[in-house]
């Protein structure tokens, strides 16, 4: 049961991601985005102290409220539909991620074993997955805020992994200013979007 | 202040934000966007001798060296010509920007930019600096994808290629962490090894990772991109030889220099022919910056054989070459009014812009290396010294070569042809005649005297000792 329950954040996760990678609705996008943030603060605890493995989640926090407020700004945020059937491409995206997730947890132990013997499977798996759905969804999706979300979650998968072979202030310090600007960024884009649909 | 770190990586990116306030006056950041990397160039210059200077009885004494977060970065004497150059390279592009209607955040990102890339080579432990490229190609957006214009595919490939080299660099750092000390794990050698070139050919744009080029060339306008993509060809080409100089696995991997010459003759061959086909004047541009790439990896190939020489030949007559032909394409831009320079638009183009032409088939003669040019000299000895390869590599740079001679051909038909009915009030401004002719003099120049464009840059290897014959 104890073992569940640690393994939980990390399936929260990537459910969060795979929602990501599936659905199309910008409320439901940002929602899933803030509980992947906050879901890789349990495995990043295990192996930093309380104060270094807050700056993870923070950031994340940070970078969804960026493009909240972008969102509210052009009008984006609506209420969650849950209730909206799938379509073919996100029935493919959901069914090309899962495939993927299960992939990667069968070759795992090898992976493990092989290239990353110091990080424990979970930290692995969750790490792995992220990247892997990180990777699907800016090669399958065109819309900017779509692949910001994209390489947001690549790198939070990277950032994970990252920490558990090393860390590194410098680093660090440089990854949260990557994830502040990728932020930036993705709002530039949703305004340039909006502006052009405007006019 | 007296800090080479603050003095060339701080100050600048601080100066080049704050000009980010004042972009309202459009002169005024111009002004001072040419002036502060001309001073930082002029500076480095003066201090590669030593970093002490007396100046009217004064010494000034710069150390070199800031701790950040408990990481040094260090900038000595002998690499402030690397500096020079990066700052030379701000200093050229923002000196005639005001002439285009580009970004109003290029004098100060630009700024900014070069700032970035001066700290990527520095950065210790130098792997680091790859998130830093990373923060290069997300400030370069705003350049790249200007405001009133949706996001177009090329902007957001080239931000997802730049996004997977970076980790791929990082985990090389530490997957062959250890491995001078057991240099008998040639597993690791040979995944830290794949590591980095994956990463450099996503960052580079080498084939066959290099769809983004040609999409962002035609995207944006070719002042911008000019800018941006020499200042990361040369950044990447320093940071490469950094690799090379300190991890000795790397550089005494006998695989990696066949790897190279292949890379090297691979993007030479396939901008060679891709660029036959293309029919718009925006996308050879980016062909010919893939063509550029493939030069580099070949004299990287050959280092050991004293070729590190023939870069300090080659980085200035480059991008100068990118320069003016970046300077030709943006005076279509405006004159034509057209995006994509299609080359259907420029039928009877001689005619109705004789000096634009003539700088344009200049600088694609330049760029491409025939002779006269200041790129011939160099490119001379690179395909003389080829000429010893193996057989399939000679093909395939002789082929590249080809491809790119009819690309010129093309280009100068569509310039000749009978201009017919246009209902074009434009005119060419007379005064265009001094800068052209000043430009192609110098090109001329610097193929007659080739010493003149490499004496400046003689030292500026000398950093990487373990690369010196």
């Amino acid at each position: 049961m104890t073992e569940f329950l640690q393994s939980l954040p990390v399936y929260i996760a990537l459910l969060a991601a795979l929602l990501n990678l599936v659905r199309r609705q910008w409320s439901l996008n940002l929602v899933a985005l803030v509980v992947q943030f906050i879901c890789v603060f349990p495995p990043l605890l295990k192996i930093l102290p309380l104060q270094l493995a807050l700056i993870h989640p923070f950031t994340g926090l940070m970078v969804t409220l960026i493009l909240y407020l972008t969102l509210l700004g052009v009008g984006g945020i609506k209420a969650i539909d849950l209730r909206h059937t799938l379509t073919s491409g996100e029935l493919f995206r959901g069914a090309a991620g899962v495939f993927l997730l299960a992939t990667l947890r069968a070759f795992l132990p090898q992976i493990h074993q092989a290239v990353f013997p110091l990080v424990s499977i979970d930290h692995l798996f969750l790490s792995l997955g992220l990247i892997l759905i990180g990777l699907l969804q800016m090669g399958t999706i065109r819309e900017p805020f779509y692949l910001a979300i994209g390489i947001l979650t690549f790198l939070s998968g990277f950032e994970l992994l990252y920490s558990g072979l090393e860390f590194s202030f410098l680093l660090e310090a440089l990854l949260v200013a990557v994830n502040l600007l990728l932020a930036i960024v993705g709002s530039f884009f949703i305004i340039k979007d909006s502006e052009s649909e405007a006019a | 202040m007296s800090n080479t770190v603050i003095i060339w990586i701080v100050l600048p990116a601080l100066l080049g934000l704050s000009l980010i306030f004042i972009q309202r006056l459009p002169k005024l950041s111009a002004v001072l966007g040419t002036l502060f990397p001309l001073v930082f160039a002029g500076l480095a210059l003066i201090f590669s001798r030593g970093l002490t200077l007396i100046f009217i009885g004064r010494v000034f004494t710069l150390a070199d060296s800031l701790t950040i977060f408990g990481r040094t970065i260090q900038i000595t004497a002998d690499q402030l010509g690397i500096i020079a150059l990066l700052y030379m390279l701000c200093f050229a592009w923002n000196l005639v920007g005001r002439l285009f209607i580009v970004s109003q955040w290029f004098n100060s990102l630009s700024l900014v930019i070069t700032a970035l890339w001066v700290s990527v080579q520095f950065i210790n432990p130098f792997l680091y600096s790859a998130v830093v490229i990373e923060l290069i190609a997300l400030i370069s957006v705003p350049l790249l994808s200007p405001r009133g214009t949706p996001a177009r595919s090329g902007v957001l490939r080239f931000l997802s290629m730049q996004t997977l080299a970076m980790p791929l660099i990082l985990l090389s750092g530490w997957m062959v962490s250890g491995i001078e000390t057991s240099p008998s794990a040639e597993a690791l050698v040979l995944r830290g090894a794949l590591l980095v070139i994956a990463g450099f050919s996503l960052w580079a744009g080498i084939f066959p990772l290099h769809s983004w080029l040609p999409m962002l060339t035609e995207e944006t306008h070719p002042w911008v991109i000019s800018f941006l993509q020499t200042i990361m060809q040369i950044g990447l080409a320093f940071f490469s030889l950094k690799f090379l100089n300190q991890y000795a696995w790397l550089r005494n991997l006998e695989e990696i220099k066949i790897v190279l010459k292949w890379v090297g003759a691979l993007c030479l061959i396939s901008a060679g022919i891709i660029v036959t086909f293309q029919r718009k004047l925006s996308r050879i541009f980016g062909y010919l910056y893939l063509s550029g790439t493939g030069y580099i990896v070949l004299s990287m190939a050959f280092q050991q054989q004293g070729w590190l020489n023939l870069l300090t030949l080659y980085l200035l007559p480059r991008a100068f070459g990118y320069w003016s032909l970046g300077y030709a394409l943006s005076l279509m831009h405006e004159a034509l009014g057209s995006e994509a320079l299609r080359l259907s638009e420029l039928k009877g183009l001689i005619w109705r812009y004789p000096r634009i032409s003539i700088l344009l088939l200049c600088s694609l003669l330049n760029i491409i290396g025939m002779p006269l040019f200041s790129l011939f000299p160099s490119h001379r000895i690179i395909w003389s010294v080829l000429a010893s390869e193996s057989l399939p590599i000679r093909l395939l740079i002789g082929f590249g070569l080809i491809g790119m001679i009819i690309m010129f051909l093309r280009v100068l038909a569509a310039a000749i042809q009978p201009a017919g009915v246009i209902n074009d009030d434009k005119q060419e401004r007379a005064v265009l005649i001094v800068p052209v002719v000043m430009i192609i003099s110098l090109m001329v120049l610097g193929g007659l005297f080739p010493q003149a464009f490499s004496t400046p840059l003689q030292d500026l290897f000398i950093s990487f000792q373990n690369l010196l014959p």
